[in-house]
C-alpha cells in the first residue's frame, strides 16, 4: 500500500459536482504536480484533504490508517479533525500570514498551542526553518514589511512546522509578480531534494516538469490523465491534456 | 459666583462620567455576546437578537430612558390591584406587585447599556466579518481550535478594524449622556439649568460645553494613540 491513498473522492456543492470521482496514490518522498485550467476542481482537491471541505464521498489513507472515510463524516469530532488535518500542511495562493505577527511568530504560533516543545525548541526550530528558505535576516519582521515571494517563504516555513507528512501547495506563485516566483519555486526544489511528499498545483508547466515525478491532469472534477513528466509532457494520450499543454505553451510565449 | 457654577457642573459631570463608565464597562462585553448572538448559526437567537438589536436601534434612546424609567412602576401598580387566582401565576403577580418606581440612575445606567450594547454588537459584526476567510482557515489547517484562532488569530485584527468606528461611537456615548436630564438625573446640563431657573443665567448652560469638549479631547487622543500603537501592522 503507497504513503498516500487517495480513493474516489467527490465533492459536491448544492447540485454541482465538482470533484466527480478521484483516486490516485502518492509514495512517501514522491512529488505530485497537479496541473488542469481553471475551475477543474484542483483547489477543491486540495482543500478536502486538508479538511477544509468535507468530501462526500471516498477515504483518505495516510501510512495505513485511514484519516478520512466519507461514509462516517458525520461522526468526526472537531479533535479527530484536528489531529488528522496535521498529516497534511497547505500553502495557500493567498499566502494568508497572521498580519499582526513577525515571520518568526508566525512560524512559532502553532507549535506553541500545541504545545510541540519547550519555547526554546519551537523557537530555535521555527528559526532553522526561516534559514532553510533563505529569510534568516528577516525573522523579525511583519508581513506588510515583506514582498510576496517572502510571504510566501514564511508560508512555506510555517506550514513545515508541524512537521505534516504531505505539504500541498495551491498555485503558490500565482499571486506573485513574475520576478518573484523564482525565489518560491527554488525553495520548493529544496523541499524536494530532501525528500518531502508534495502535492503541488501550479500553472508553472516548466516547474512541474522538473521537480514532480508523477503528473496529474485535471479537467471537470476527474483526472484526465496520470503520468510521469515525460508522459504527460513528450506523449500526452489524451486529446484534452495535448490540447491543454498547446495553450498554455503559448500562453507562456506571450 | 464662577467657581460656585464650576464646582456645581463638576458635581453634575460626575453622574456623567458613572453613565459613561458604567456603560462602557457593561457594554463593551456585553455587546460581544450579542453579536455572536447575531451571527449564531442557529437561526432562532440569531433572529431574536437581530429584532432585539432592531428594536433599539430604531427607537430613541430618549424613550428607553422614560420606558426602563417608569414602566417597572406601572406593572407594580398593576400586579396591586390585579386579582388573580392561578397558583403559580399568583406568585408571579405578587412579586411584581413589589416593583416600584425604578431609582432614576439605575433607569439611566439600565438604558444606556442596552442601547450601546446593541450599537457595539454590530460594530464588533461588521469587525469579525470582515476579516478575510483566509485567515480561519490557516489557523484551521495548523491544527488549531476554534478559540485559538479567535483569540490568537482574529481578535487583534478585528481590535484594528473597529477602533475607528467604536471611537465615534464612544464620543457620541458622552454628549448622549445628556439625555437622562429627561428623567431628572443630576448631570451637568441639568445642574447649569439650575442656575438659569434660579439666578436667570443662561452662561452655566453654555459653560456645560467646555466639560464635554475637555473629556471628548482626552478620549479623542487616547483612540488616536492606539491607533498609532496598532499601526505597526496592517491587515
Ligand atoms: N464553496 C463553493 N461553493 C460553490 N461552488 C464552488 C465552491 N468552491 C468552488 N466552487 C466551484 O467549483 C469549481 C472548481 O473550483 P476550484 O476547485 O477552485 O477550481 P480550480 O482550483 O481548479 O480553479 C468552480 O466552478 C467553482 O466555482
Ligand atoms: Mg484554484
Amino acid at each position: 500500500m503507497a504513503f498516500l491513498e487517495v480513493k474516489n473522492i467527490k465533492k459536491s456543492f448544492g447540485k454541482t459536482e465538482v470533484i466527480r470521482d478521484i483516486s490516485f496514490s502518492l509514495e512517501k518522498g514522491e512529488v505530485l504536480a497537479i496541473i488542469g485550467s481553471s475551475g477543474s476542481g484542483k483547489t477543491t482537491l486540495l482543500r478536502c484533504l486538508n479538511f477544509l471541505e468535507t468530501a462526500n464521498g471516498g477515504e483518505i489513507i495516510v501510512d495505513g490508517e485511514t484519516i478520512f472515510d466519507a461514509e462516517r463524516a458525520k461522526k468526526y469530532t472537531d479533535a479527530e479533525k484536528r489531529k488528522a488535518r496535521l498529516r497534511f500542511g497547505l500553502i495557500f495562493q493567498q499566502f494568508n500570514l497572521f498580519p499582526q505577527y513577525t515571520a518568526l511568530k508566525n512560524v512559532m504560533l502553532a507549535q506553541e498551542l500545541l504545545k510541540t516543545g519547550t519555547k526554546q525548541e519551537i523557537e530555535a526550530k521555527s528559526r532553522d526553518l526561516l534559514d532553510m528558505v533563505g529569510l534568516s535576516d528577516r525573522l523579525n519582521n511583519y508581513p506588510c514589511q515583506l514582498s510576496g515571494g517572502q510571504q510566501q517563504r514564511v508560508a512555506i516555513a510555517r506550514a513545515l512546522a508541524l512537521s505534516p507528512d504531505i505539504l500541498c501547495f495551491d498555485e503558490p506563485t500565482s499571486a506573485l509578480d513574475p520576478e518573484l516566483t523564482g525565489e518560491v519555486l527554488k525553495a520548493i526544489k529544496a523541499l524536494k531534494n530532501s525528500d518531502r511528499t508534495m502535492i503541488i498545483v501550479t500553472h508553472e508547466m516548466n516547474f512541474a516538469k522538473h521537480v514532480a515525478d508523477k503528473i496529474i491532469y485535471m479537467a471537470d472534477g476527474i483526472i484526465e490523465e496520470m503520468g510521469t513528466p515525460e508522459e504527460i509532457f513528450e506523449n500526452p494520450k489524451s486529446e484534452k491534456t495535448a490540447a491543454f499543454l498547446q495553450s498554455s505553451k503559448e500562453n507562456d510565449g506571450v | 459666583m464662577f467657581w460656585t457654577v464650576t464646582l456645581s457642573l463638576l458635581e453634575g459631570f460626575v453622574n456623567t462620567l458613572k453613565i459613561f463608565g458604567m456603560t462602557l464597562l457593561v457594554a463593551l462585553p456585553l455587546g460581544l455576546v450579542l453579536s455572536f448572538g447575531s451571527m449564531s448559526r442557529f437561526a432562532p437567537i440569531r433572529f431574536i437578537v437581530k429584532i432585539f438589536v432592531w428594536i433599539i436601534r430604531g427607537t430613541p434612546l430618549m424613550l428607553q430612558l422614560f420606558v426602563i424609567y417608569y414602566v417597572p412602576g406601572l406593572v407594580g401598580i398593576w400586579a396591586q390591584s390585579a386579582q388573580i387566582d392561578i397558583p403559580v401565576i399568583n406568585l408571579l403577580v405578587e412579586w411584581l406587585s413589589t416593583w416600584t418606581i425604578m431609582d432614576r440612575l439605575a433607569a439611566a445606567f439600565i438604558a444606556f447599556i442596552i442601547n450601546y450594547s446593541c450599537y457595539f454588537s454590530e460594530i464588533y459584526r461588521g469587525g469579525i466579518e470582515s476579516i478575510p476567510r483566509g485567515q480561519y482557515e490557516a489557523g484551521q489547517v495548523l491544527g488549531m481550535t476554534k478559540s485559538q484562532i479567535f483569540f490568537k488569530v482574529v481578535l487583534l485584527q478585528v481590535i484594528k478594524r473597529i477602533v475607528p468606528p467604536m471611537s465615534n461611537e464612544i464620543i457620541t456615548l458622552v454628549k448622549d449622556t445628556a439625555l437622562v436630564n429627561t428623567i431628572s438625573v443630576y448631570e451637568v446640563i441639568w445642574n447649569a439649568q439650575r442656575f438659569t431657573k434660579t439666578d436667570g443665567l443662561l452662561w452655566p448652560l453654555f459653560y456645560t460645553g467646555v466639560f464635554y469638549l475637555a473629556f471628548n479631547g482626552l478620549l479623542t487622543l487616547l483612540f488616536g494613540y492606539i491607533e498609532k500603537k496598532m499601526n505597526y501592522f496592517r491587515s
